[in-house]
């Protein structure tokens, strides 16, 4: 399978990058470790005119940590550097555990923080060749008006199936969505739609340049979990994320994300209520793992049964928040 | 008898180094001048008539310069005599989703691919059958017209009086095994590259070269011709380093010859290489097994009967198909002493790509059957799984029931020696909860005693020629692809010559320069290749000896060939060349030896690249040297180097050759009845395994942590590669287990990606403990059987008899995903039921459902949404939507 033939743009400064992205709104796709776009272009699920390679652009690297406790950390921070940063192990552990889950070291190695944030929602009826979507027929998601995982339904139900975001929803985490016309912070959990095909609140001309981990987030008990059936290389069928600061043996406080059973990542919303004030135990880890199963919608989009998925949402549950607990 | 040189020693495999560095070419690192890129069309419905091809837009856009179809080459190929059911390209039907209908030769894969959408078809879709049961119900609309109910071939085989075994049996047990569709994943995707000559005087394509991916590349040669319609002598086939065949390069792939038909309607070589999905659609690989098993014990363990049904989901077209479904059958005997079988095999067509041979060939999936049942049995009355096995054991040498030859028979061994090292005794039923361990026992041929075209011919014939330089050049059409062929035939020759491995070159698998080998599957080409290169080699051992006894007055029988050279039994060294004169003592292992080398100096010897040091008298220069050593030399010595003896020899005789070839003895080939060509071997192979599993019994997942592997292999003539292959199926077979299955949906192959397919990586791979058994077999070249195949059906019921032991749940049903074993957990434990099927097409057969195969159904079969673009009048374009 070849690349379809496009126009490289390698710009040095953040600036020069959204302008490209200005004048080619329509027909330009972002490169950050390129580890996702580059097996989807030989698929043809992208075949844009031109691929803007962020990876020159050093400013929007490396772990900072600010004067207040929080963190910044530039959206082509490496899987890896996130993986191994000291800081980042010790204040904010859960982001840290997610981030060495993703795929395997080479992966991690090429792949971004930010990369990871933006990730193509994936499904079995979408990740494949032009010539096998062809035999099957199009879909809702790629050139077709259908769902193959929901037939009769107009939404697509792609799965949203990055490591790092529930665990940086658990965080509070704000990202900086730069364009040519200013610059924007919101919430990582008001970025995404919960919409399989456009699943994220980013316009074309707009760029995710840095995400910031709030202080007063440091410091929590974090967990993450993921199903997949290797060890390694797999994207999660069901990924758990749990965050807990403790204060006398009690909960203080408490968050719950989700990836891989929906098509964004969400929080749990009844788990904080759940914990807050009690002292874990596994009846009401178990409580806490029903309410994550609930929320999870898990459908055939992936391998392995939804049932099945729904299930270990909940398993997992049960034994991130126990673990969190125990730390 | 032992005391070997080279036999039995662990040596790295003479292309390693190639491999390792990246500077050994496969077949799609080969360019010529003027190659073209060739691309597929493939079908995109499971079942339908080709009306109409249009390839007009596609050969005017620029940069294309063929498109080649079915019309271009009509006849019809296939692997099996009988099963000649492939055309190149589709004639006027296509039978699965990936059939291959067209293919586009432009300048570049990019164009290629481009002008693979401007071809316009025309399909009249028919119904298609995706579950081998309800396939064997269609009256209409058959897959092929020459296979009524779309069964390809049924085998109904009864050895001895089952009835009466069954009436003897204390305990019967009855069950339906299923054993989901697995494929090779070869590192290398298949790749061919085609060129013609033209022919002086005509102008016109004349001789045929093909380079490809191929473990047979005479039956390559064969088929090429069959289909262009070319002498065999005008094809030749050469096979590069080969990236792992598994049995997925066992075969004419479809490739190979579109590749030439390609390269002679574009006058202009042709290379294509298959996306990975492709690989998979091409398959061959190991068909979705249902096998309704019966067996029968005495109540000490005694197996009295054995009653298999087995229907196999073969796929669109033939293949190997027959063979399979005769291996699932014979292989039910040889392994232990079973009175009485009967056996039914259905090979049914479906509209899927082609099963065929994979690793362990036909033997795997009744072999987890088997093994699985016999656990149960084994706990119904009370007996160690370990010992109902021994308590089954042939008297050998034997025929069995089922015609069957079995000399060698290292299984005893191989249990004991499993149950030794695994601590079976102090451990087995004790080991902390959820935790447990499992044994089972495999074997496989060495070799099929009959070839797929039935001849008298032999089935491996290899040539020597040895020259002035002291070179020893093997010529054998064996099939390196990665199993070591090469090293073990260098191994055997530099044995027999006494030479170092360093001295042997081995010229393999190219059809113009070496001599008939049917090639490298049913794990036969150690014992074939080997007999005929160790043939070859005495042959023209005779003649230096010849020479050598009567440069040194002595008899031929006194002479010692030994460390590149040739001593007198018993011979002082005085007058001996040099670089045999060294030290004299006994030999590593306690023998006096005719000269002084250790075997450790021997081994670096063997290792390097580096020649011993020619004879003073000689100083390189062979000829010259020659002569001078005739004047020098004053009367008979006791030793001469090789180089001395071999230009001895040319003096003598004139050119130095030899040729060895091998055939089955005809003892070996089998019984009489319909279908008892396949099974027979001149050897087995055994296998005993243990497996130590864990399962999580919240998840269903299992873990599994060591793996104890006991395998005859008759002798390992080089043991690091015998444990190398032990390991790799081992490592094979617990993918089977636990992970790969290749997932339907109305005739779409879900997972056709390594991502989504899902092999075992690195971080899964348990701890295996190769366990070598040598039985060292009365025919085999010294004594060495097969090791790389037999292995691999022991570990899946080792795995799933481990599970048992550890939470109490007997699966019938591989892989062993986590969903499965869950489901099975739960059922035992009446706990809440995990419902598999839930958003399952509810149309879709019971069958599926019972048994957790949510992700394989009938659904609403090939219709497609009306608006799909695939449908509409005028095919979109790729990038036409920019």
């Amino acid at each position: 399978m070849s690349l379809p033939e496009f126009k490289l743009l390698r710009p040095r400064t953040t600036e020069e990058a959204v302008r490209h992205l200005r004048e080619h709104t329509s027909n330009v796709r972002v490169l950050a470790g390129g580890t996702d776009l580059i097996p989807s272009m030989r698929q043809k699920l992208f075949e844009p005119g031109h691929v803007l390679d962020l990876r020159g652009i050093t400013a929007m690297r490396g772990i900072r940590p600010q004067a207040d406790g929080g963190a910044e950390i530039g959206a082509l921070t490496t899987l890896r550097e996130i993986e191994r940063s000291d800081f980042l192990r010790q204040h904010y552990p859960v982001l840290a555990e997610a981030a060495a889950t993703v795929a395997s070291p080479v992966l991690r190695n090429m792949g971004t923080i930010g990369g990871n944030i933006c990730l193509d929602t994936r499904c079995l009826w979408y990740n494949q060749s032009l010539a096998w979507r062809k035999g099957c027929g199009f879909c809702i998601k790629k050139d077709g008006d259908l769902c193959h995982v929901a037939p009769g339904g107009m939404k697509c139900w792609a799965v949203f199936s990055g490591d790092t975001p529930p665990a940086l929803l658990c965080l509070n985490a704000e990202i900086e969505i730069v364009s040519a016309g200013g610059t924007r912070r919101v919430a990582l959990r008001d970025f995404y739609t919960g919409l399989g095909d456009n699943y994220r609140k980013l316009q074309p001309n707009e760029l995710v340049t840095r995400i910031f981990l709030p202080a007063e987030a440091a410091g929590y008990c974090g967990v993450y979990r993921k199903l997949r059936v290797r060890g390694s290389i797999d994207y999660p069928l069901a990924g758990v994320a749990v965050v807990i600061k403790r204060s006398n043996g009690h909960v203080a406080d408490a968050r719950i994300g989700i990836t891989a059973v929906n098509p964004a990542p969400l929080l749990v919303k009844e788990a904080r209520d759940l914990l807050v004030g009690k002292a874990v135990d596994e009846a009401l880890a178990e409580a806490v793992g029903d309410v994550a199963a609930k929320t999870a919608k898990p459908l055939t989009t992936s391998a392995l049964t939804p049932e099945y998925r729904r299930e270990m949402i909940r398993v997992f549950t049960k034994r991130a928040v126990l673990a969190a607990a125990a730390n | 008898m032992n005391d070997f040189s080279i036999i039995g020693k662990p040596i790295a495999m003479i292309d390693a180094a190639e491999k390792t560095t990246g500077a050994g070419k496969y077949t799609d690192d080969l360019s010529v001048p003027g190659m073209l890129i060739g691309k597929i069309l493939h079908s995109p419905y499971p079942h339908a008539r080709i009306k109409r091809i249009d390839t007009n837009r596609a050969e005017k856009y620029d940069g294309v310069v063929a498109v080649v179809v079915g019309k271009d080459a009509p006849n019809p190929y296939g692997i099996l005599p009988v099963g000649h059911d492939e055309h190149a390209l589709a004639l006027d039907k296509v039978r699965y989703v990936g059939d291959n209908v067209a293919c586009v030769v432009a300048v570049s894969e990019s164009i290629a691919e481009k002008a693979l959408e401007l071809i316009d078809i025309e399909y009249e879709v028919l119904p298609a059958y995706f579950d081998p049961e309800e396939s064997m119900k269609a009256q209409s609309d058959l897959i092929h017209d020459s296979k009524p109910q779309n069964v390809e071939k049924d085998y109904h085989h009864v050895f001895g009086d089952p009835d009466k075994g069954f009436a003897e049996a204390d305990q019967i047990a009855e069950a339906r095994f299923i054993a989901n569709e697995v494929t090779h994943a070869a590192m290398e995707p298949h790749s061919t590259l085609a060129s013609f000559e033209l022919d002086p005087h005509t102008g016109k394509p004349g001789r045929l070269t093909v380079w490809s991916s191929t473990q047979v590349p005479y039956y390559l040669q064969h088929k090429l011709s069959l289909v262009l319609e070319m002498p065999m002598s005008q094809t030749r086939v050469i096979k590069p380093l080969v990236g792992g065949g598994f049995g997925g390069k066992s075969e004419v792939i479809p490739l190979e010859i579109i590749a030439a038909v390609a390269a002679r309607k574009a006058k202009a070589p042709v290379k294509i290489t298959y996306t990975r999905e492709e690989v998979f659609w091409a398959h061959r690989g190991r068909p979705r097994t249902i096998i309704d098993l019966k067996t029968g014990v005495t109540s000490d363990g005694r197996i009295t009967a054995v009653k298999a049904r087995v229907v196999q989901d073969g796929g669109a077209y033939c293949s190997y198909g027959v063979v399979t479904i005769l291996y699932s059958g014979a292989l039910l005997g040889a392994l232990y002493d079973i009175p009485n079988i009967q056996y039914d095999g259905y090979r049914v067509l479906t509209n899927k790509p082609a099963c065929g041979a994979m690793r362990g060939h036909g033997t795997v999936n009744v072999r987890f059957a088997f093994e699985s049942q016999l656990d149960e049995l084994a706990a119904k009355i009370g007996m160690d799984p370990a010992k109902i096995r021994q308590s089954n054991l042939l008297q050998t040498p034997c025929i069995t029931v089922n015609g069957l030859r079995v000399q060698s028979y290292g299984l005893p061994e191989c249990i004991e020696k499993t149950v030794e090292r695994s601590g079976w005794k102090a451990r087995k039923g004790k080991l902390p909860k959820g935790r447990g361990l499992g044994i089972a026992c495999s074997h496989y041929v060495s070799g099929a005693a009959n070839s797929i075209i039935r001849s008298d011919m032999p089935h491996s014939t290899v040539n020597i020629k040895i020259d002035r330089d002291g070179g020893v050049v093997v010529y054998t059409g064996a099939s390196e692809i990665g199993q070591g062929s090469d090293t073990m035939t260098a191994q055997i020759a530099a044995e027999v010559l006494g030479g170092s491995l360093a001295r042997v070159r081995v010229i393999a698998a190219d059809t113009d320069l070496t001599p008939i080998d049917i090639g490298s599957y049913s794990s036969r080409v150690t014992f074939m290749a080997g007999n005929a290169t160790l043939r070859a080699a005495t042959e023209v051992k005779k003649l230096i000896a010849a020479a050598a006894a009567r440069k040194m007055g002595c008899e031929i029988e006194e002479l010692i060939f030994r460390d590149d050279a040739i001593f007198r039994k018993g011979g002082t060294e005085s007058g001996a060349s040099e670089s045999a004169q060294t030290s004299r003592g006994p030999d590593g292992r306690g023998r006096p030896s005719p000269h002084g080398s250790t075997e450790s100096d021997r081994l670096t010897q063997s290792h390097g690249a580096e020649l011993p040091t020619v004879s003073g008298h000689v100083e390189g220069q062979i000829l010259r040297g020659s002569l001078q050593q005739k004047r020098k030399e004053e009367g008979p010595k006791n030793s001469m180097t090789f180089e001395e003896a071999v230009v001895a020899a040319i003096d003598f005789h004139g050119a130095l050759t030899g040729t060895g070839s091998y055939a089955p003895p005809p003892e070996a080939r089998g019984g009489k009845h319909k279908g008892a060509g396949v099974g027979p071997s001149p050897a087995y192979s055994y296998s005993a395994q243990v497996a130590e599993v864990s399962v999580d019994e919240e998840t269903g997942e299992v873990t599994v942590h060591k793996v104890w592997a006991a395998h005859d292999c008759g002798r390992a003539l080089n043991p690091v590669s015998v444990e190398g292959q032990i390991i790799g199926s081992v490592w094979m077979g617990m993918g089977q287990a636990l992970t790969e299955e290749m997932v339907w949906k109305d005739g779409m192959l879900m997972n056709a990606g390594l991502l989504e397919y899902r092999s075992p990586s690195s971080v899964e791979s348990p701890a295996v403990e190769p366990i070598i058994v040598e039985s060292i077999d009365p025919e085999g070249p010294f004594g060495a059987k097969e090791c790389s195949e037999g292995s691999l059906a022991a570990t899946i019921p080792a795995i799933a008899n481990a599970i048992f032991d550890a939470v109490g749940v007997r699966l019938h049903e591989s892989p062993f995903t986590p969903e499965r074993v869950l489901a099975a957990l739960r059922a035992k434990k009446n706990a809440k039921a995990l419902n598999l099927t839930e958003g399952v097409d509810p149309t879709s057969p019971i069958r599926f459902r019972e048994h957790g195969g949510s992700l394989c159904f009938n659904g609403k079969g090939p219709e497609r949404h009306a608006l799909d673009p695939s449908r509409r009048e005028t095919p979109s374009v790729a990038g036409s939507a920019d």
